[in-house]
């Protein structure tokens, strides 16, 4: 049996006390025990920034890629061995801002993966910028009038794209968290998880007591995740609260599944025919 | 004297003048002939100026040849732009119905005799027919040609191939032309392939798994004929949203372990800088070809260059090892391949393979065997190799620079990246010692990198002044060599395959043997000839450059040094 501890790495950590992070990785360690799922099955991809130092913090293979890129990476490497889960770290700048044409390729492959964004709407690594998930009028130290762009919805974005798994997370909620991870890496597809997350250090709006006050368990409520229609209802907040949960999930093909080739195995592990290979060149 | 005839083929785009072109090639192929088809196009689907020169010959072709002997003119604009290039003896097809032949011109209704056969499509075979009967190639070698093109299509279709190409040859039926030959009856000289065909061969015979490319002129051709062979073999071609996203896939597959490539020109390269530092950060082996055109920006899409080297040795921000090889011909550049996957696995580098327009886009006889490499060598390790899997480090201190590496999900060994300065294990870490130590362990592979390097190529390397060029213009330097010596000049050619690392101390002594020596590039300022500058501290006469996004001549090249010959 897999238990959360076997993830615990004693790699210094890096980020700031009261970090959202915390409530992440531990979610994280207990989908993947709760799992069963041993590290060597494991591989967390991430791009950069704090979300996307994650993998340091869990016992795991990892690819700390670059900013904007870990979705690429991680596609790569699923398509080379579709036989390991594939977890990515990333942070709503990340994702959303310098990666968000991955993020709609990614949804359109339907790449298996499990894509977990720490949407702290704050720039942390960098100090303090707004970022895509900013409020407009979100005021930093170098956006002094308030960000002046609205911020986008990767809920509404990804269910408006096609994709077949769709949920909120909060990063104080871990249970709830910990199980929509599970869900997610479960999921025979793509699998985006929004997390709200907070950021102690540059932003002093969107707190653990605003968040508190503000976000409810759709699933609680009786939530069917089959409904589109109700899904794109609860993408946006209802007045001032904010609906957690699995908003949305539909069987879909996965990607790897999509390629004929890939159905006699992991790409890594076929067999390269040498006679094959020296006939098709000789008759190419 | 042998055979040495060059036709061109001459048209709007969405002519078919390719298909005219292929045709030739393929009749020549199968004669037993050699053959360089150059394309020269423009950046559109349809219209405006393109043309396709075929240089036929009964011995090994490595360059076109600046003369033309029967020009295919399928517009009016083709007239008038190449008729000055037509050589003594030479004549043009011109497609009209005006009549009025002269000693040059031969007007034959091309598009009427193809509407006649069935068709305004069949034009290409109308003048395929009539440009071989010119050249006096027996009939059958165009039947058997267009039977083999045709021939799985409904009958009525190769049925009016046939008669267009009769028609063809009957328009020309007893006009003398100085230029026809005695077409041989010999077996194929070897393989005819195009440029971007043999790099994808030499990806196959590496076991190249996985190919992740975004659309670019002239690089998609090569992702174009490996995906030909996705269904028959363990690869995995996939078109991404964009060059960036290419690199990191191909990183992300390499790192879990499959051999991976991609192919780009400059402006796609110029956005894969960062992920090419990726890869040398996180020792990650990746394949990249950069097949070059002109630029900045945009440049000339559809034009060729050689004017990316000094941006392929620094791309990307710091220093770390990578190797660049610049195959000198079609025969070399399935080895290059083979070659550039081994080097990656066995350093841990990025390689970049560099071809350009001219390269990838030409069509060549292939006389050498493609075969396979004898074994393959992953140089990776798994668990049964470690003393204790769980301490593995996949940045481990050695003296070779060289870490051991495991794959993730391979074994209880857990393999941990990081594009962030790292400890052994691969954690971020900030340490001077790691620092250094990281550094340090990456550069130091080149000392073992630099063994691997390939001296030039030399032809007459004892010659008074020598030509020094690098990749796809070797065999236009070696033929401007020829007729320079004919001319009494008494030279040589240094041909680079190998650029980075720099073959320092060898270059040096060839290039001491000589009085001087001039540079032969694709550039505006002499890229290599400054590299070797740096290198080596010898400096060149002069340089032949070109950079107006079309292949050199060996004529030209000859004729210029020549005049700096006269003047020194």
């Amino acid at each position: 049996m897999v238990e959360a501890a076997d993830y615990q790495c004693d790699f210094e950590n890096k980020w700031c006390p009261g970090c959202g992070n915390f409530g992440i990785v531990n979610a994280m360690k207990d989908a993947l025990a709760a799992l069963d799922l041993p590290a060597e099955k494991v591989l967390l991809v991430s791009g950069i920034g704090q979300a996307a130092k994650t993998p340091h913090f869990l016992k795991c293979n990892f690819f700390h890629g670059l900013h904007g890129r870990a979705l690429a990476v991680a596609t790569g490497a699923k398509i080379a061995n579709h036989d390991i889960s594939v977890l990515v770290n990333m942070g709503d700048g990340d994702c959303y801002g310098e990666g968000g044409n991955h993020f709609l390729a990614a949804i359109r492959r339907n790449i298996d993966i499990t894509l977990l964004v720490h949407d702290n709407r704050v720039y942390g690594l960098t100090k303090g910028q707004a970022s895509p998930t900013s409020d407009r009028g979100f005021v930093t130290r170098i956006q002094a009038e308030g960000a002046r762009s609205d911020p986008m919805n990767p809920v509404a974005l990804a269910l408006s794209q096609g994709a077949g798994f769709v949920a909120r997370g909060y990063c104080g909620s871990t249970d709830q968290l910990g199980d929509l991870i599970r869900q997610g890496l479960e999921y025979p597809g793509f699998s985006l998880i929004d997390i709200l997350q907070v950021c102690v250090s540059f932003n002093h709006v969107n707190t653990y007591d605003w968040y508190r006050e503000r976000a409810f368990d759709i699933n609680e409520n009786g939530h069917q995740p089959g409904d589109l229609q109700a899904a794109m209802k609860y993408a946006y907040p209802e007045g001032d609260r904010i609906p957690t949960g699995l908003i949305y999930r539909k069987e879909t093909v996965p990607f790897t599944q999509r390629i004929r080739r890939l159905n006699a195995g992991p790409l890594l592990g076929q067999e390269y025919d040498r006679q094959r290979v020296q006939s098709l060149i000789r008759d190419a | 004297m042998g055979i040495d005839v060059t036709v061109k083929i001459g048209g709007e785009a969405g002519q078919g003048i390719q298909t005219v072109g292929e045709l030739l090639a393929q009749a020549c192929h199968q004669s037993g002939l050699y053959l360089m088809a150059v394309n020269d196009f423009e950046s559109r689907i349809r219209g405006g100026h393109s043309f396709m020169q075929l240089r036929i010959s009964d011995r090994p072709i490595r360059a076109p040849d600046h003369r033309v002997h029967l020009l295919i003119a399928l517009n009016e604009w083709t007239l008038q732009t190449h008729r000055s290039e037509v050589t003594q003896g030479g004549r043009v097809i011109f497609d009209s119905e005006a009549g009025g032949s002269d000693e040059l011109i031969l007007p034959v209704p091309v598009t009427k005799l193809a509407r006649k056969a069935g068709g305004r499509i069949m034009a290409n075979t109308v003048a395929a027919g009539a440009c071989l009967s010119m050249l006096g190639a027996p009939v059958k070698t165009l039947e058997q040609v267009l039977r083999q093109r045709f021939g799985d299509k409904k009958a009525e279709v190769l049925e009016n191939n046939l008669n267009a190409a009769k028609s063809g040859v009957e328009a020309v039926a007893g006009v003398p032309f100085d230029w026809a030959f005695q077409w041989p009856d010999r077996a194929p000289a070897g393989k005819l392939l195009s440029g971007a065909r043999v790099l994808a061969l030499g990806a196959l015979a590496a076991q190249c798994r996985f190919a992740a490319f975004y659309p670019m002129s002239p690089a998609t051709d090569v992702m174009v004929n490996l995906s030909e062979f996705e269904a028959q073999l363990p690869l995995v071609v996939e078109q991404a949203e964009g060059e960036i996203a290419a690199v990191n896939m191909v990183i992300g597959a390499s790192f879990a372990g499959v051999r991976a490539m991609t192919a780009t020109s400059g402006g796609g390269f110029a956005l894969m800088s960062e992920g090419l530092g990726l890869a040398g950060i996180t020792e990650t082996p990746i394949v990249l070809i950069n097949s070059q055109r002109p630029g900045p920006a945009t440049g000339l899409p559809t034009r060729t260059a050689q004017a990316d080297l000094r941006f392929m040795l620094h791309a990307a921000q710091d220093d770390f090892p990578r190797f660049i090889l610049a195959p000198g011909s079609l025969e070399a550049a399935f080895e290059t391949m083979v070659r550039a996957f081994e080097l990656a696995d066995k350093y841990q580098v990025p390689v970049i393979v560099t071809t350009d327009q001219y390269f990838n886009d030409s069509l060549a006889i292939v006389d050498k065997a493609l075969e396979l490499p004898e074994g393959i060598d992953r140089h990776i390790v798994g668990d049964a190799d470690m003393d204790d899997p769980a301490a593995y480090k996949r940045f481990a201190f050695t003296d070779s620079g060289v870490s051991p590496r495991a794959l993730p999900c391979s074994g209880k060994a857990l393999v941990m990246a990081s594009g962030n300065e790292h400890q052994e294990d691969g954690h971020i870490s900030e340490r001077i010692s790691d620092r250094i130590g990281q550094m340090d362990k990456r550069q130091c592979k080149l000392e073992g990198m630099q063994k691997e390097v390939r001296v030039p190529e030399t032809v007459y390397p004892d010659g008074r002044v020598l030509l020094v060029g690098w990749g796809s213009t070797s065999g236009m330097i070696r033929e401007s060599v020829e007729m320079l010596r004919a001319w009494g000049v008494d030279a040589g050619a240094v041909c680079f395959t190998d650029i980075w690392p720099f073959p320092e101390a060898e270059v040096t002594e060839i290039l001491d043997h000589c009085r001087r020596f001039y540079m032969v590039e694709q550039n505006a300022t002499a890229q290599l000839g400054w590299l070797i500058r740096e290198r080596t501290g010898r400096k060149f006469a002069q340089a032949v450059l070109k950079y107006d996004g079309r292949p050199f001549f060996p004529r030209e090249i000859a004729d210029k040094v020549k005049a700096y010959e006269e003047v020194s």
